[in-house]
């Protein structure tokens, strides 16, 4: 394999590469040295080089025979493990950044020097801003707090407001339930003191005129038995003909 | 069997290498004329019609960070010369640095064996494989930025990340319904 004989000649090959800017092209002025950034770029390079290298001499020399189904199946867990080790130590990583940076920071405020003097006015600037957002937080959930208690007694209130009308809008109900069932009542009443009266004139009329409907059919029958037995000829008396036509006019059977 | 090796040169600093191998030789050329165009990284783009490359630039040729096979589905000797380019590979370049991209997925007359083909061999040589869209610009611009992030990964410039480990992420997968016929 060819890593094998690459290895050897790395170490050599790697000074090459560092003293000069080999074929990086955006390095045209021409310097020897290479930026500390350069450094730990092409650092990088050769440890990801080197890491596939010996994953793929790990892989050549240990022949395991599992198929690939049963390494499929491990694969997933493996990935999610290997992504939780890989946040932890990117955190990992990135707190202790800051803790260099804070320690360098202070390392430096120790110091008296024109530098150190920007870096204290600047970091007092900061403390201020901080103590400042600070007592505003603390105002702003203060505020937020009566708000909200505000709003609780309003709400509060809405809903007795609501009760009350709801019961009220109960009551009217059931009192115009009742007044109208009195009112009912009301007008039945009315209404049988009349009807009778009114009966008992209608009454009296209908009798009157039973009475006297007999009365005419009486007198009729009576002038119709005279007529006849007179044997008078009433055709030709125009007087008595309107008389006999009278007589036919009243119904004799009512 | 002269075989392209990962590891036989040295990365450059701050450099990518792509190698692309397509039958057509159309698709890689629009590629790589916005591939160069990258400022952050400093790419090289090296244009195959299939592999084994030709012996007499074995010296000049950089270290190949990732090697890119086009296939159009369209055309079935496409994907007859990437498979059989495929031998011509060292093993080496399996553990990630070997991507797929295929055009013209979306043609009704692409047959649907061929795409599953192709899956397959993607899916069984654990390599992420991409669509890509090769007749409007827009779609070139979406190909080169998805093979330049498979690259950056592959030139070991990303720091908390190796090729191996993109891989495992972006692999093809075969779904489970495969060898069933698809709507048509």
């Amino acid at each position: 394999m060819d890593s094998s004989g690459s290895d050897g000649s790395l170490n050599h090959k790697l000074e090459a590469v560092a003293l000069n800017d080999g074929p990086a092209p955006d390095n045209s002025t021409g310097q020897k040295e290479t930026s500390p950034v350069d450094m730990l770029r092409i650092r990088q390079q050769m440890s990801n080089q080197c890491f596939e290298m010996a994953v793929q001499l790990h892989a050549d020399k240990s022949k395991r025979s599992c198929s690939t189904s049963e390494a499929d199946r491990d694969l997933p867990d493996y990935v999610s493990e290997l992504e939780m080790v890989k946040t932890l130590h990117f955190n990992n990583t990135l707190s202790l950044h800051r803790m260099q940076m804070w320690h360098a920071m202070g390392e430096k405020l120790k110091q008296s020097d024109p530098e150190a003097a920007a870096l204290k006015v600047v970091s007092d600037r900061c403390m201020a801003l901080c103590s400042r957002i600070q007592h505003l937080q603390q105002e702003s959930r203060n505020l937020q707090d009566e708000i909200t208690e505000l709003q609780k007694t309003r709400l509060g209130n809405l809903y007795r407001k609501k009760f009350i009308a709801m019961g009220l809008f109960f009551d009217m109900k059931r009192l115009t339930r009742e007044k109208m069932r009195q009112i009912e009542e009301l007008m039945l009443k009315k209404d049988h003191p009349d009807t009778e009266k009114y009966k008992a004139v209608l009454e009296k009329g209908q009798a009157n005129l039973e009475k006297y409907k007999k009365m005419a059919v009486m007198t009729q029958n009576v002038l119709r038995g005279i007529l006849m037995a007179c044997k008078v000829n009433w055709l030709d008396d125009p007087t008595l003909r309107d008389i006999a036509m009278t007589l036919e006019e009243f119904s004799i059977s009512d | 069997m002269s075989l392209l090796k990962p590891f036989s040169k040295l990365p450059g600093l701050n450099t990518a290498n792509i190698l692309l191998v397509e039958n057509e030789e159309q698709f890689q050329q629009s590629l790589a004329d916005i591939l160069v165009e990258e400022t952050s990284v400093s790419v090289t783009v090296r244009l195959a019609k299939t592999l084994p490359l030709p012996m007499e630039n074995d010296e000049s040729r950089p270290r190949i960070d990732l090697v890119v096979f086009i296939m159009n589905l369209t055309s079935e000797l496409s994907f007859q010369s990437a498979e059989a380019s495929l031998k011509y590979l060292d093993p080496g370049y399996f553990l990630g640095k070997v991507c797929f991209m295929v055009t013209n997925a979306r043609n009704a007359s692409v047959p649907t064996e061929r795409l599953d083909a192709v899956r397959k061999l993607a899916a069984s040589l654990h390599c992420p494989l991409l669509f890509a869209e090769d007749q409007a610009p827009d779609g070139v611009t979406s190909a080169t930025e998805r093979l330049l992030t498979v690259l950056k990964v592959a030139a070991g410039l990303v720091p908390t990340t190796t090729a191996l480990y993109l891989s495992n992420l972006t692999r093809c997968t075969l779904p489970p319904d495969i060898e069933q016929p698809s709507f048509d």
